[in-house]
């Protein structure tokens, strides 16, 4: 009778289980079965009545039974659980994230940090100086005479007579001969100002960058090898360029620098004014009066001298119509960048 | 510069060279043609045509419908104009012609219900002047059929050059020649002279007398009598107009004319205006008032140079002429001034009348002191020429002290030292000779040349091997493409501010750059402000005393578009006049100093599905001021300061500082001042002086070993009187005790009726720890109920239930 009991329990606990959807039913399944007074139980109860010889096997067949009746009970709330828990993951992954938010530089900086990271990278020095400078070191140590014609190139916002706020990096020069001895390979980036009417094209404050290497052997040759290089890694391979002869009274020979409008290619647009060139810098060599100025031998001692507006490169890098925005600072113009 | 190519070919044979060659080549040798006008190009398609026949439009009362013969062919054609009559000739363009002004084609058209075939033109639409009165009627003796470009000599090549201001030389059409002599190598004529003089002598009727000799160094004159004032020939018109100048009568054409073709600026006064028939040159020597030809009072400063004939001045030297000595239409004797003035003197001049002429700019620049006598001499011819005038025998040439060609030495090594290569012997003298210097003295090393007086650039070795290197070509230099590099000390004094700029990033705040120059109602908020003696405009008339007022500007801006929740930075300069002086004398009576700011206005957070919203505040801005410093190892070495009260900018702000120096001040904008900026929301902004802030040495960082062994941590929570403040009971949690505490924060702040009138709770969580030894139970829950004890003592605090 037992035997058939266990059979019996067998099934009916395979067709119970079979139906269990949940942890309540799972929990009815557990209290029905293998509480204490639950069906198995109940036949364990049972088998004190049975006789000496069947007790052996009636025990095992019953051991059995409750080893495999609780491996499946046990495989099924492993299943329940699993299932649980994957109800739980059902999140929403389309909603939003929780953005932390990261500043940026001004597109300025930016781009005289890619600047600096070239000349760096060819062994220059990284040096600034003040803005409002004396009018010695903007023009007269630079070799424009006073009352010369040279000094209408740039029109000066003057503070005193022999004060000035700076048109150009290029005091700098003087500011670093007259610190260091040669060899001096620096640039020296900053912040200028010119007098100029205000319109889309220019504006009355400015960034430069200035490069200056004084050495025994520095030629125009070096010159243009040092900036050709540094082109095509600002602006990209295999650009073409061109040296034209030009005048700024501290450096002489003077060139300025042309490359390919990277915009038409060279065809002729606006932004290169049908000539299909892009001017980008002004270079050239030391002028011996410059070193003159310094106490630094010129029959020794030869170098270049180059400077590059950088409110001008941006604009051409990033196709941007009018200088103006740079000092506005709309916020969302800055935050683009 | 304009020039005109046509003229150019006066003096050089370029036969065969493409105008675009030039163009090029003049650029590549530095005389940069910025941009270039071909009115061949633009002209070829237009035609003179014949006016057949004019009707009446039928659907049109203004349009008239013309028959309009192309020399091939009788076309419909369509006009506006009210001029337009049959048997005129015009400037006809057909289909397919494309108009300079407009830039657009023209095609077939339907007008009113009637075809048109073309266009008759107005001398707008060929960009030839402003006029749209009427269509441009044709002179009779013009070919139909021809194109316009050679019938009304529309074929020049015009370019505008940009002259650097060393050379001087180049501002006319025969210094452009003489580059392109040496770059072309060929031959270039001067005009030829023929000078019919008649036989009174000019000593008899005029006479010059230089008493300044430093500032006249030159002062050639010669007289052209019985000149017959009048409109001047075509072909000088056509020279004219091409550069861009504004015919007058034969007299004033003329000197223009000299002056564009070989520089010297000329003058010519009514020799019957001039008392004593007599010019003396001599500088004022008080304040004085002048008349200029353009009938405008000018105030002369004492010092000027003054062109005067016998009782008064008649012109300001070198800058512009006087009303009272100008060629009149009833003028018949003239006295041509030809004459070389001190280039500084002239400058001068000029700026100070803030007056600067064709004649002043190229006085100021240079002219050739030897050439004088020529231009005087061609310009006599050609007035005498065109006004059927007779010109005196002889010159008057004032030249006390004869300014003699400079002799420049060059040593051929010196070429490789420069340009990094070597130019052949041979050919750096073919250059230098095609230039027009002139061998002085040579050996194997070394030569000298001369240097001929128009070239005032050319005065060093240098300025001679500039003159190789652009003749020869810039793209001859190599371009190496090895350097070495010096393996000294190197420096980036921007390290530090780079650093900043990513911390301030990293933080999230944006990087704006602000105009320093600023109005004074900004300029004064903040400091002793420095003010620009030539501002642009008041907005613009100073210098900023600090980065704030700047910001706060920008801030409204942005609020003003929409733009509510700003964080930004910026580092810049400001300038401040030390306080005792009124004036820069030196570099030490002012200082300038680059700043950090922060600033910080609207939402820290914006309300998200799973936050609340948080506005920024003094916290926000305090815990961003010290994330920096944390990043700059510099957070255990600086202090604060708190202050309630209101200052020029904030009514809540605080300091830090490093041994006693302000590194700077920060806190919350006052609204008196956000009012004066239209900011209707709180701003936050933190104000450091980087150059102090650069100055400290930080203690850097080093790596201490993981702890091994487990912390304890203990929460407490106080009832305290409200006046007690976090920074005194923080500092006395760490004065009470022992270095096992090795972190106290603060989890919570707030007040509630339930605690008592007057009072607020603050829970602190302590960290104890050893970095030798696991800590036991006893030891901290002794320090701990010691703590708790000190800390109810001494702020007479309960402490909460925990």
């Amino acid at each position: 009778m037992l035997e058939e009991k266990i059979s019996e329990i067998n099934s009916g606990f395979n067709q119970d289980i079979a139906t269990i959807k949940d942890q309540k039913q799972l929990e009815e399944l557990r209290i029905k079965y293998f509480s204490r007074n639950g069906l198995v139980s109940q036949l364990f109860d049972e088998l004190k009545n049975a006789s000496k010889e069947e007790k052996p096997v009636l025990g095992k067949s019953l051991n059995t039974l409750r080893t495999d009746l609780t491996a499946k009970y046990e495989s099924v709330k492993i299943q329940l659980e699993n299932s649980k828990e994957k109800e739980e993951d059902k999140i929403d992954l389309s909603l939003p994230g929780t953005r932390r938010i990261i500043g940026s530089k001004h597109l300025i900086t930016q781009t005289l940090d890619e600047i600096k990271t070239i000349f760096k990278g060819l062994g220059f020095s990284v040096v600034g100086g003040p803005e409002l400078e004396s009018d010695y070191n903007n023009f007269s140590a630079l070799n424009f005479p006073p009352n010369h014609p040279a000094r209408d190139m740039q029109d000066t916002f003057f503070i005193t007579e022999d004060f000035l706020l700076r048109t150009h990096t290029s005091p700098v020069q003087i500011r670093v001969m007259e610190k260091y001895k040669p060899p001096i390979r620096v640039i020296m980036p900053g912040l200028c100002y010119r007098n100029e009417a205000i319109s889309s094209r220019s504006y009355c404050v400015f960034h430069q960058v200035e490069g200056l290497y004084v050495d025994t052997d520095v030629t125009f040759a070096e010159l243009k090898g040092t900036l050709v290089s540094f082109a095509q890694q600002f602006y990209g391979e295999g650009l073409k360029y061109r040296f034209r002869p030009s005048f700024f009274p501290f450096t002489e020979p003077s060139a300025e620098m042309d490359i390919t409008c990277f915009l038409c290619h060279g065809k002729g647009c606006r932004v290169c004014k049908h000539s299909g060139w892009l001017e980008i810098l002004g270079c050239g060599m030391v002028d011996p009066n410059v070193f003159g100025n310094v106490n630094i031998d010129h029959e020794k001692y030869t170098g270049y001298a180059f400077g590059m507006g950088i409110e001008r490169t941006a604009l051409l890098k990033y196709g941007i119509d009018d200088i103006r925005i740079f000092f506005e600072n709309d916020f969302r113009f800055l935050r683009q960048f | 510069m304009k020039v005109s190519l046509n003229w150019l070919k006066d003096y050089i044979d370029l036969k065969g060279i493409a105008s675009n060659d030039i163009v090029e080549r003049l650029t590549m040798s530095g005389l940069e043609v910025e941009d270039v006008v071909d009115e061949t190009a633009i002209y070829k398609d237009f035609i003179v045509a014949y006016v057949k026949e004019k009707k009446k439009h039928p659907n049109a009362d203004k349009l008239s419908l013309c028959i309009v013969n192309t020399g091939t062919e009788d076309l419909q054609v369509i006009c506006g104009a009210p001029n337009v009559e049959s048997g005129q000739k015009v400037v006809f363009a057909p289909i397919g012609t494309l108009i300079p002004k407009g830039n657009f084609k023209i095609t077939k058209a339907k007008i009113r219900g009637v075809e048109s075939y073309g266009m008759i033109c107005a001398e707008d639409e060929l960009d030839l002047s402003d006029d749209h009165s009427g269509i441009l009627v044709l002179d009779e003796k013009v070919n139909v059929g021809k194109s316009i470009a050679d019938e009304l000599s529309l074929n020049d090549t015009v370019m505008e050059i940009a002259i650097t201001p060393n050379r001087p030389d180049a501002l006319s059409h025969i210094g452009v020649v003489r580059d392109l002599a040496a770059i072309y190598n060929k031959e270039f004529k001067l005009p030829s002279l023929k000078l019919h003089e008649s036989s009174h002598k000019i000593k008899d009727f005029a006479s010059v007398e230089i008493e300044d000799s430093e500032n006249c160094p030159r002062y050639t004159a010669m007289v052209v009598r019985n000149v017959e004032i009048k409109e001047s020939p075509e072909w000088l018109k056509n020279r004219l107009t091409k550069i861009g100048l504004r015919p007058i009568n034969n007299v004033v054409d003329v000197t223009n004319f000299v002056m564009y073709e070989l520089g010297q600026p000329l003058h010519a006064f009514d020799l019957d205006r001039l008392a004593g028939h007599k010019i003396v040159v001599k500088s004022t020597e008080v304040e004085s008032t002048f008349t200029t030809l353009d009938s405008k009072e000018r105030k002369l400063p004492a010092g000027t140079l003054m062109i005067c004939d016998g009782e008064k001045p008649v012109a300001i030297a070198g800058v512009m002429g006087g009303e009272n000595s100008e060629i009149s239409n009833s003028t018949k004797n003239i006295l041509i001034e030809s004459a070389f003035f001190n280039p500084a003197s002239v400058r001068k001049t000029s700026k100070r009348l803030g007056l600067s002429t064709e004649a002043s700019y190229r006085f100021e620049r240079w002219v050739d002191p030897s050439g004088t006598l020529f231009a005087a001499e061609r310009t006599a011819q050609l007035i005498a020429e065109l006004g059927e005038g007779e010109i005196l025998n002889g010159v008057i040439d004032v030249y006390p002290e004869k300014i003699v060609e400079k002799e420049v030495p060059l040593r051929f090594e010196r070429i490789k030292k420069i340009l990094g290569y070597s130019v052949p012997n041979e050919k750096v003298i073919s250059i230098l000779k095609r230039l027009g210097l002139k061998v002085k003295f040579e050996s194997e090393k070394e030569f000298r040349f001369s240097v001929p007086t128009y070239r005032s650039d050319i005065e060093r070795e240098i300025d001679l091997i500039e003159e190789i290197a652009r003749i020869n070509g810039y793209d001859n230099i190599p371009t190496i493409s090895k350097i070495s590099i010096s393996l000294g000390e190197k420096v980036d004094e921007s390290s530090f501010v780079d650093q900043t700029r990513e911390i301030a990033c990293s933080l999230g705040f944006y990087e704006m750059l602000n105009n320093p120059l600023q109005g004074e109602s900004l300029a004064e908020i903040t400091g002793n402000r420095i003010q620009v003696l030539n501002p642009q405009s008041i907005d613009m008339a100073y210098l900023r005393t600090s980065l704030i007022p700047g910001a706060l500007s920008v801030v409204a801006k942005n609020i003003n578009v929409g733009e509510k929740t700003l964080h930004l930075f910026e580092i810049g300069n400001v300038f401040n006049l030390n306080p005792d002086k009124e004036k820069i004398e030196s570099f030490e009576d002012f200082t300038e100093v680059q700043k950090l700011l922060f600033i910080l206005t609207g939402k820290e957070n914006e309300k998200t599905w799973q936050q609340p919203e948080k506005s920024f505040d003094i916290y926000s801005l305090k815990g961003i001021v010290d994330s920096y410093l944390l990043r700059l190892s510099l957070d255990k070495v600086v202090a604060d300061s708190y202050y309630n009260n209101e200052e020029t900018i904030f009514d809540l702000y605080y300091t830090k500082s490093y041994k006693g120096k302000i590194l700077g001040t920060g806190g919350r904008v006052k609204k008196e001042l956000l009012k004066q900026f239209d900011i209707p929301q709180d701003v936050y902004c933190f104000e450091f002086d980087l150059n102090l802030l650069k100055s400290i040495k930080s203690e850097g960082r080093k790596y201490k070993e993981p702890l091994k062994y487990p912390k304890s941590i203990r929460d407490l929570a106080f009832v305290f009187d409200k006046s007690v403040t976090y920074e005194q009971v923080i500092k006395f949690i760490w004065q009470m005790s022992s270095e096992l505490l090795k972190s106290v924060r603060i989890f919570d702040l707030f007040e509630n009726p339930s605690l008592g009138e007057n009072k607020k709770s603050m829970a602190f969580s302590l960290e104890y720890f050893s970095d030798e030894r696991t800590l036991t139970e006893e030891e901290i829950e002794k320090e701990f109920s010691k703590l708790i004890s000190e800390v109810s003592k001494k702020f007479n605090a309960t402490l909460r239930g925990t």
